[in-house]
């Protein structure tokens, strides 16, 4: 596929946006959190994500699916990420150089790959062994 | 050996966000994503009675406020930006490495914005685990959608 013909595509441009956003999402936090304790960091940060959730609602016409199961994975997730920013807007908070902590923490699929294959039985793929050894190579130069 | 303090909290961001990535999975198999996704921001909203700041939010400045506001709003809107670009006919094996390059703007930026400086040690640390973010964000020929969904948190 050219290039020309990539730059036409709304995926791409899609997936361009989800870099910036999430780039600039992490900055963002880094300068409140220069002043704003995590846990209160956390509390306006949820808010800041109302909007979003509003809007997806609103598109499907106040419409979820029906899953019990569904629902309570989903919402044991957002309060487990809840726990996980908190964690990460401490980070943010001390001294830390802000891209190697947003460097570091994007290491996270490495553990859903470790869990998903206790869990949930998925095997290992070439590539994710791949990244697991770049991500201990990086885990040890960044604790050194 | 020293460990930095930032180390930890991170590492417990880590070890939070990949359980997330496995209850992502297992809630996108009864729910779409952009369900999946509202109701990851429900429970975030559960978690706002015990984090209450009270009338001390009130005491912050504007600026690191509208910072904090601002960095919600652009996290849920890059996590529906990657589900728009699944809609739109983007395949996993491509949206999902391109999706995990996103510290590269913070490493691109943070000199000017944030006039940080790096040692050569982390400068190697931040390309392996880019590195490691791509290649583990190649989803399973077997269940691509599985790993696409796992990133939005």
């Amino acid at each position: 596929m050219s290039l020309s013909r990539v730059l036409r595509l709304r995926w791409f441009w899609c997936s361009v946006l989800c870099v910036l956003c999430w780039g600039a999402w992490a900055i963002l936090a880094k300068l409140g959190s220069r002043e704003i304790p995590p846990d209160t960091m956390q509390f306006i940060f949820t808010i800041g994500t109302l909007p979003v959730a509003f809007a997806l609602l609103a598109a499907r016409r106040f419409n979820l699916e029906k899953s019990v199961r569904g629902t309570s994975f989903g919402l044991l997730n957002g309060i487990v990420a809840g726990i996980g920013s908190i964690a990460l807007l401490a980070a943010y908070h001390t001294t830390g150089n802000t891209y190697v902590i947003t460097v570091a923490v994007a290491l996270y699929p490495i553990l859903t790959v470790i869990l998903a294959m206790i869990f949930l039985r998925e095997r290992l793929t070439r590539c994710q062994a791949i990244g697991i050894a770049f991500a201990a190579v990086a885990i040890v130069l960044f604790a050194l | 050996m020293h460990i930095e303090p930032w180390f930890w909290f991170a590492a417990i961001a880590v070890i939070a966000f990949g359980i997330t990535g496995l209850l992502q999975k297992l809630s996108t198999n009864h729910l779409s994503a952009d369900s999946a996704l509202i109701v990851l921001i429900a429970g975030l909203v559960l978690l706002e009675p015990l984090i209450y700041p009270g009338s001390a939010v009130l005491h912050y400045s504007r600026s690191n406020l509208a910072w904090g506001l601002l960095s919600g709003f652009l996290n849920a809107l890059g996590s529906w930006a990657l589900l728009a670009a699944m809609k739109a006919g983007g395949t996993a094996s491509v949206v999902a490495p391109l999706t995990a390059l996103y510290p590269l703007v913070v490493v691109l930026c943070a000199p000017f914005i944030l006039h940080e400086s790096i040692t050569m040690l982390q400068a190697a640390g931040i390309v392996c685990s880019l590195l490691a973010g791509v290649f583990l964000s190649f989803p399973d020929q077997d269940n691509p959608q599985s790993d696409i969904e796992a990133h939005m948190d």
